[in-house]
């Protein structure tokens, strides 16, 4: 499992940007969704998820702005920006290309039980 | 609302400096976290587990702190080597200027002295106004808190200079009172005037702070 979330955590970001794809969102809300989608196998820790959204933030790939809920405090969302959308499909055809890569390296070792 | 996740939140902070960046992501904070804290309560889990869940989902805040510093830090290094410079011959103008004196014997000698040593302390007041700001490479906290330190630092330095100044004023009243009066055995008290009154200046300067 650890090696499986670490291999998560190397694609944050881009798990982040498939989130605000669909709409502006905030941090928890984010979380949750990646909570619910996991089958709660997987949740990003608070820290993990501000320091992403800044640094998204600073590369111009998302904007954050403050709600006005009317009641209770208010929250800070985010949103993708055009920069972002092409961010996120770079980063998706990225992840694709090494899946593939390391899909046919793995396989190399299932030969060799065969035999 | 929840009196405890504040408080634990406050404590996170402590150390953080006060500036909007930090306010804000405790802010943003403390809000996703009563959200899952009551997402968790409505579960049907106890308020004690539910406050122990939400905090140990928070993970290591000194990563995001430290990890929002950035490593795009520019060190000025042309504005540091600008400023070496003009120290230097700031200095070599005071050690050279009793050269006229000791050279022509007489008032002309003196009146270069005192433009060598006019033209020193000038270079090294606007060396120490001008001198590198640290400006902030990105808006996060760590920054800020850099600037912040950079600019007392500056206060600092403004002082620094008037006193300099106010030390070479004294030297040149001593030395015109002596030549006129020609009391050299009474005038080196304008030495002890001057430190007194360069200690208030620094003391005023610290009651302002």
């Amino acid at each position: 499992m650890s090696v499986a979330s670490e291999l998560i955590r190397g694609n944050t970001e881009t798990i982040i940007l498939a989130q605000l794809m669909k709409g502006d969102g905030y941090g928890y809300m984010v979380n949750k969704a990646i909570f619910n989608l996991t089958g709660g196998k997987f949740e990003l820790k608070e820290a993990t998820l501000y320091t992403a959204f800044r640094r998204l933030e600073d590369a111009g790939c998302i904007v954050s702005y403050w709600g006005d809920e009317t009641t209770g405090a208010r929250r800070r969302y985010y949103s993708i920006t055009d920069l972002g959308r092409e961010s996120y499909r770079l980063r998706k055809k990225e992840w694709e290309t090494a899946e593939a890569v390391i899909d046919k390296l793995l396989a190399e070792g299932e030969k060799g039980v065969s035999k | 609302m929840n009196e405890k996740l504040r408080h634990y939140i406050d404590d996170l902070f402590a150390n953080a400096p006060s500036t909007v960046r930090a306010v804000e992501l405790k802010e943003e904070l403390y809000q996703n976290l009563t959200d899952k804290y009551n997402d968790l309560i409505a579960e049907g889990k106890s308020e004690e587990s539910a406050f122990n869940i939400a905090i140990a989902s928070i993970g290591d805040v000194d990563s995001l702190i430290s990890g929002l510093s950035g490593e795009k830090r520019t060190v000025n290094e042309k504005e540091r080597k600008r400023s070496a410079l003009i120290t230097a011959i700031a200095i070599s103008l005071y050690i050279l200027s009793p050269v006229p004196v000791i050279a022509l014997q007489d008032e002309i000698g003196m009146i270069f002295l005192f433009l060598f040593a006019a033209v020193a302390t000038a270079m090294l007041i606007y060396n120490g106004i001008t001198h590198e700001r640290y400006v902030k490479t990105d808006d996060t906290m760590v920054e800020d808190f850099k600037e912040w330190k950079q600019n007392s630092k500056q206060k600092n330095k403004a002082v620094e200079a008037i006193i300099g100044s106010f030390w070479l004023i004294a030297v040149c009243v001593y030395i015109v009172v002596s030549f006129m009066t020609g009391a050299w055995h009474i005038t080196w008290i304008i030495f002890l005037i001057a430190a007194a009154i360069s200690s208030m200046i620094k003391g005023l300067f610290m009651l302002k702070q």
